[in-house]
C-alpha cells in the first residue's frame, strides 16, 4: 500500500489489521506519534488526515487514502514554541496529539476563544492536568 | 483478514462491515469481532444531508454543522470527542455495541451467550434503569436517542422500517440487540421536520463522555416524543409511560432522579 507522510510516498507491506500508528512507529519510524491507551479514548496518538485530527491507533493504514500530518510534520509550526513558552508540557506523552490537534483548530480558526479550544481540544486527555497551559499555549500561539 | 471495498450493493456478501472503524477497529482487535473479511462501505453508503435524509455514511462532525432538527446536531456535538466524530458514521453509531464492561471485557455473561449478567450481580453503576430483567446494559447512543424522538426511518439495502424497529431487547432465545440482519446495510435515515426539539446529556465530566443519562424531546403539533440514553439495552422510546416505571438496580436509582430532572428541563426548553 502507499501512503504519504508529511509530503512524502511511501509504500509499506502491512497486513489489513495494523494500525496507522503502528505503520507510522514501526514501519517508517515516525515515533513522535504515541499510544497510550490504544481505543480511542485519550487522543494521544492523534494525527491529521487531510488536515483533520483522526486516531492513529484505531484508523487501519489500509483504509486511508488522504495526506498524513503527524508531529514530525509540524516540527517548525509557530505552536510548538508556543507550548515551550507557556510550559504546557509535564511528561510530555500527551504533547503530539495535542499539537497535532491545536494545529488544526488554529488552521481553520486563527483567533480561537477559550470555548472554541475547549471544544477542539476535548479528545486530547492529559494525564498530567496541563490544561490551563494549553489552552495558554493556544490563546498565545502567533506571539 | 482480508480488506474488500465494494463499489455497488450487488458486491456485499458476506463479512463484517466497517466504516469509521472507531468501533469496529478496537472489536477486532479484543477479539469480540472474528472475521476473515473486513468489507469497507465507503463507497457504496451515501453521505450528506439532502431533503430530510441523511446519508448513512454522514459523519457525526458533518451532522454537528448541518441542516438537521436541533436535537440530532446536539446530540452529534455532545458525542465522543472531535477525533472520533470526524471518524464516526451515523450509521456506525446507530450499532455501536454495549460499553459494559463485563462484555468489553469478554466476561461469558448473557449478551455473549452465557447464562449469567455479572453486572447484575455486581458493578453496575453505570448501568439500566428500564428493561434491565435479562441484560442489565445502558445503550449508549446519543445519536439513536435523537433520532428515536424525531421519529426517523432508516432505508437500509434490504427494506424501510421505522428506527424503533432497528432495536430488540435480548433474551434467552435471541441475545442480539438489533434486527439487523447480515449482509444488511443501512444506506439513509430519514428524518421528518419537528417544530421544536432538543437533546441534554448528564455526564461524568463536562465533555467527551458516555451519557449517564440522555434525553430527547422532539415535538410536532400536540405530540412530543421522548427517548433516552444510557436508561436500557436498547435506545429507549418514552412510550405511554413515564419515568416513575423505571425499575432500577441496587446502585442505578440515582439514574432515575437524573431522568427526570433532565426530562423537566428538555420540556420546559421545549416550551
Ligand atoms: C472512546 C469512544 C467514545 C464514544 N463516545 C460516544 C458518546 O459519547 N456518544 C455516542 O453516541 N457515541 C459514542 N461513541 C460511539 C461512536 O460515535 C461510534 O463508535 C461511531 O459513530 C461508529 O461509527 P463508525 O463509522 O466508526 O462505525 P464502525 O466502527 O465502522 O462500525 C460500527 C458497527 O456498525 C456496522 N456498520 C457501520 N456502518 C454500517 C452501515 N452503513 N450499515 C450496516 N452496518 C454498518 C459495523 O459493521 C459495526 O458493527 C464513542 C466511541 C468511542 C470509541
Ligand atoms: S449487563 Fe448485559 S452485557 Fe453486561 S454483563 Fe450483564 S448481560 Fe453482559
Ligand atoms: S492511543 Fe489512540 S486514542 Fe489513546
Ligand atoms: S503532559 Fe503528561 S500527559 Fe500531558
Amino acid at each position: 500500500m502507499k501512503l504519504v507522510v508529511n509530503g512524502e510516498e511511501h509504500v509499506v507491506e502491512v497486513p489489513v489489521e495494523t494500525s496507522l500508528a503502528e505503520v507510522l512507529r514501526d514501519e517508517l519510524g515516525l515515533t513522535g506519534t504515541k499510544v497510550a491507551c490504544n481505543e480511542g479514548h485519550c487522543g494521544a496518538c492523534t494525527v491529521q488526515v487531510d488536515g483533520m485530527p483522526v486516531l492513529s491507533c484505531i484508523t487501519l493504514a489500509h483504509t486511508v487514502s488522504g495526506r498524513v500530518t503527524t508531529i514530525e510534520g509540524l516540527r517548525d509550526h509557530p505552536l510548538v514554541a508556543a507550548f515551550v513558552r507557556a510550559d504546557a508540557v509535564q511528561c510530555g506523552f500527551c504533547t503530539p496529539g495535542q499539537v497535532v490537534s491545536a494545529a488544526a483548530l488554529v488552521a481553520a480558526s486563527p483567533e480561537p476563544t477559550v470555548d472554541e479550544i475547549r471544544h477542539a481540544m476535548a479528545g486530547n486527555i492529559c494525564r498530567c492536568g496541563t490544561y490551563p497551559k494549553i489552552e495558554e499555549a493556544i490563546l498565545h500561539w502567533r506571539d | 483478514m482480508e480488506l474488500l471495498r465494494p463499489s455497488s450493493l450487488d458486491e456485499l456478501d458476506g463479512g463484517v462491515f466497517v466504516a469509521g472503524g472507531t468501533e469496529v477497529v478496537p472489536l477486532l482487535r479484543d477479539g469480540i469481532l472474528q472475521t476473515t473479511s473486513l468489507v469497507d462501505l465507503r463507497a457504496i453508503v451515501p453521505r450528506g444531508v439532502r431533503d430530510g435524509r441523511i446519508g448513512a455514511g454522514t459523519t457525526l462532525a458533518e451532522l454537528e454543522s448541518a441542516q438537521v432538527p436541533d436535537a440530532l446536531r446536539e446530540a452529534c456535538r455532545l458525542a465522543a470527542s472531535p477525533q472520533l466524530r470526524r471518524m464516526g458514521t451515523v450509521g456506525g453509531n446507530l450499532l455501536q455495541s454495549t460499553r459494559c464492561w463485563y462484555w468489553r471485557l469478554r466476561y461469558p455473561c448473557r449478551l455473549h451467550g452465557g447464562d449469567r449478567c455479572h453486572a447484575a450481580e455486581g458493578e453496575h453503576r453505570e448501568h439500566a434503569i428500564f428493561a434491565n430483567d435479562f441484560c442489565v446494559s445502558a445503550h449508549p447512543s446519543d445519536v439513536a436517542a435523537a433520532l428515536l424522538a424525531l421519529d426517523a426511518r432508516l432505508h437500509t439495502s434490504r427494506r424501510n422500517l421505522p428506527l424503533a424497529a432497528l432495536y430488540r431487547l435480548p433474551d434467552e432465545a435471541d441475545r442480539r440487540t438489533t434486527t439487523l440482519e447480515p449482509g444488511e446495510a443501512i444506506l439513509e435515515i430519514e428524518v421528518p421536520p419537528a417544530e421544536a426539539s432538543v437533546y441534554l446529556k448528564a455526564m461524568d465530566r463536562r465533555r467527551w463522555s458516555f451519557p449517564q443519562v440522555g434525553v430527547a424531546a422532539a415535538r410536532t403539533g400536540a405530540r412530543t416524543r421522548i427517548a433516552f440514553a444510557g436508561v436500557a439495552p436498547i435506545p429507549w422510546l418514552l412510550d405511554g409511560e413515564t419515568v416513575d416505571a423505571a425499575t432500577p438496580l441496587p446502585r442505578t436509582a440515582w439514574k432515575v432522579d437524573v431522568a427526570r430532572a433532565l426530562l423537566r428541563r428538555a420540556l420546559a426548553e421545549l416550551g
